[in-house]
């Protein structure tokens, strides 16, 4: 039974919130390629909702256009999620692989990349007064993924419902505490850049001399 | 050969070097101002723009053949198109005829009626009423307000309120007075923050009118927090939270308008105060001024905006003079940035400390208190059209404001006022695509929402068969894809269940055999 191909099991696991990871966990299915495919995917779904919504729904700036941020909402932040997720779970006895963890998370964000592609496909039809078909799809499609991620979580470290709420909390915190020393690093790499820089200029007035 | 190389080379050389020279030529709009012209875009970014006023002359008191004005305060132009220059330190009020060449009068002291003459001293602020045609002279030094009419003599004073809500241990110093149409007197009194001080016609001290807030910074919240809990002893010594106080105000019809020249606060620089009291800005987050103070590096300092004097035109645009920056900023009724007139210089058209503005006409006349002049500036052909298209605009004839927005457009195509005022006038005029595209211009996404509206409505009209023939096609496609699906799915289900009926048969024989 159950015999689907990786791109069938990504539909299985999407339209089945409550068995479809467990199916899959079974069948020891899904592809990291698909996975990371859909993290490009989310990436790309982070420029279209902050660049391509209907210009009546909000203007955007575009001669501050960076691409940092929108890297930074889609893939240093699922990650974090990913990487969080594997260090408190496996603590808390949990059953998946990083590479796992990886592939069940990005199926669960399908349903928040299609609400944004859908959202602003729309957004050039509607007008301001019907945001709420708009707003609609919105909840819909986070609400799907967040459910899917639940799902995901439990399935891959087969924890009870308690448990998964417990471990994404930490996870969370995990993910908190990284990006600060990730800022942290930066800054520290900022100012040791800074200082060698210095001695550098300072060297180049010295030789001249 | 090669001489015959150079000399074809010569002229392309020689017009690379021209059109850098021109490329690297600094980005003044117009010229003949002493400064760059700008305005800001919707993202508070300063962008070259045209000139509305050009500084014409600047008028002293040698010109007028009066003698050099000593820290002239405050100027006002009455209906008559008169101009009243109080000329503090020499405690005389100045008037001077509308074209600014000739000196009608020079008030040192008025005539009471009982023969006497009382001087003036430190005049600082003159306010001539259009109802009565009184003059109102805020003399500071003698801590009164004075009125008298146009002949010299002397009407009434208001002293110093013996009441409790002003406090007797308060100063009385006037530094600006109007009135009203009913003839209710206000004053803006030095180191008073509690608002300008409002008399009845009668001259009785009626209580405070249109206090500043305090701005709720960091500290100020700490306070309050700690407040709570502090005793009554310890609140006594603390420093209390005082708001800036007004600076000057102009009157306009029913509304007055307050300015504060404080640099650090940004709440209730400029306030539209209806009778009540109540500030018609208060909530509109507007801004006034330069949106990020210049660094001066000469100086170390940060140029903060600090608007001395306000002045409200015939058209109902606002007039607000930066000391800071010498720069009179022009907004609209609606407060939509218009024009950037002025700088700090010696030259004609800067100041070293404008004190005050006026508008007469479509003149701006402004105050130097350090120069002793009045700087006369004339509206440029740009600003006149920016002016009659506003006027239009803001009378709700769009359409008729339509071809003088095209010609702003023309000669700036950076001026958003004018893509709005042409994206309204298309939209109202039914050319949905069009305002779309101004819109877009001018960045307003309210009316882009409209017009799309407008735009989606005739479009579905005109396709309405298309469309409906395209989803009726759609629906039928995906109806007879899913039906061959079905079908699939049941024949191989059908032959799944056959082999695996086979599968068995053959067990069953080998089982057998």
């Amino acid at each position: 039974m159950m015999d689907l191909t990786q791109r069938e099991w990504v539909r299985h696991a999407v339209t089945h919130p409550v068995e479809g990871f467990e199916d899959m966990r079974w069948k020891k299915s899904g592809s990291v390629k698909i996975s990371f495919f859909i993290v490009f995917l989310l990436f790309l779904a982070q420029i279209a909702n902050g660049r391509l919504f209907g210009f009546q729904f909000g203007v955007v700036h575009d001669k501050t256009f960076s691409i940092i941020p929108y890297l930074v909402q889609s893939v240093v932040i699922f990650a974090a999620w990913v990487v969080g997720n594997w260090a408190v779970c496996t603590l808390l006895d949990g059953e998946g692989t990083m590479k796992n963890i990886c592939i069940y998370s990005a199926y669960s964000l399908i349903p928040y990349i299609a609400e944004v592609f859908i959202t602003v496909l729309m957004s050039h039809i509607l007008i301001q007064d019907e945001i709420v078909f708009i707003q609609a799809v919105r909840i819909i499609g986070v609400g799907w993924t967040v459910i899917l991620l639940f799902s995901a979580i439990k399935s891959v470290h087969q924890y009870s419902f308690g448990k998964t709420v417990f471990a994404i909390v930490l996870t969370i915190a995990a993910m908190l505490i990284m990006l600060f020393l990730l800022v942290l690093f930066m800054s520290l790499v900022q100012q040791v850049w800074v200082f060698i820089s210095t001695i550098y200029t300072e060297l180049t007035y010295r030789l001249r001399v | 050969m090669n001489v015959k190389k150079i000399s074809k080379l010569l002229p392309l050389v020689l017009s690379g070097v021209l059109m850098c020279g021109t490329a690297s030529a600094p980005l003044t709009a117009s010229a003949g101002e002493p400064y760059d012209v700008y305005n800001y875009d919707r993202w508070g970014e300063a962008i070259p723009s045209q000139a509305g006023y050009t500084a014409e002359r600047s008028v002293s008191g040698i010109d007028l053949g009066i003698g050099h004005m000593k820290s002239p305060s405050d100027i006002f132009c009455d209906a008559d198109h008169n101009f009243y220059i109080t000329d503090s330190d020499n405690n005389r009020i100045i008037v001077v005829d509308s074209e600014f060449t000739r000196v009608i009068k020079t008030y040192y002291g008025f005539r009471m009626p009982n023969g006497t003459e009382t001087k003036l001293s430190k005049p600082m602020g003159i306010y001539v009423s259009p109802v009565n045609g009184y003059m109102y002279v805020a003399d500071n030094k003698n801590s009164r307000v004075l009125i008298a009419d146009k002949d010299g003599n002397f009407v009434s004073e208001i002293t110093k309120p013996d009441s409790e809500i002003y406090g007797s241990s308060r100063t009385f110093l006037p530094q600006r007075v109007l009135a009203d149409k009913a003839g209710n007197v206000y004053v803006v009194l030095n180191n008073i923050t509690t608002g300008a001080a409002m008399f009845s016609p009668e001259g009785e001290f009626t209580g405070f009118y249109g206090a500043n807030r305090v701005e709720p910074t960091a500290e100020i919240v700490r306070n309050y927090i700690f407040n709570l809990f502090a005793s009554e002893e310890k609140k006594a010594h603390k420093a209390r939270n005082v708001p800036s106080g007004i600076t000057s105000f102009d009157i306009d019809g029913d509304f007055i308008f307050t300015c504060s020249e404080s640099g650090t606060q940004t709440t209730d620089t400029v306030k539209k105060l209806n009778a009540a009291g109540n500030n018609i800005f208060a909530n509109l987050q507007l801004e006034f001024g330069d949106r990020v103070p210049m660094y001066d590096s000469a100086q170390n300092k940060l140029m903060r905006t600090a608007i001395v004097d306000i002045d409200i035109a015939e058209d109902g645009n606002i007039n607000c003079l930066d000391y800071t920056t010498g720069r009179v900023f022009q907004y609209d009724e609606d407060c939509n940035l218009l024009f950037i007139t002025g700088t700090k210089a010696k030259q004609l058209g800067g100041f070293e400390a404008a004190t005050a503005v006026e508008s007469c006409g479509d003149s701006l006349y402004v105050l130097d208190s350090s120069k002793n002049t009045v700087t006369i500036f004339k509206e440029t052909s740009f600003g006149e059209i920016v002016h009659t298209a506003n006027k239009l605009y803001n009378e709700g004839r769009y359409e008729e404001a339509l071809e003088p927005w095209y010609e702003v457009l023309k000669r700036d195509g950076n001026y958003r006022r004018a893509n709005k005022g042409v994206a309204l006038a298309l939209l109202r005029k039914g050319d949905y695509k069009g305002a779309m595209k101004y819109a877009k211009l001018a960045e307003a996404p309210n009316i882009y929402n409209k017009a799309f509206e407008g735009y989606r409505r005739e479009f579905l009209k005109a396709h309405f068969s298309q469309i409906a023939a395209a989803s009726a096609a759609v629906i039928a496609l995906l109806l007879i894809l899913s039906r061959k699906r079905n079908k699939k799915r049941a024949s191989a289900a059908a032959s799944a269940a056959k082999r695996l009926e086979e599968d068995d048969q053959e067990l069953k024989k080998k089982e057998e055999g």
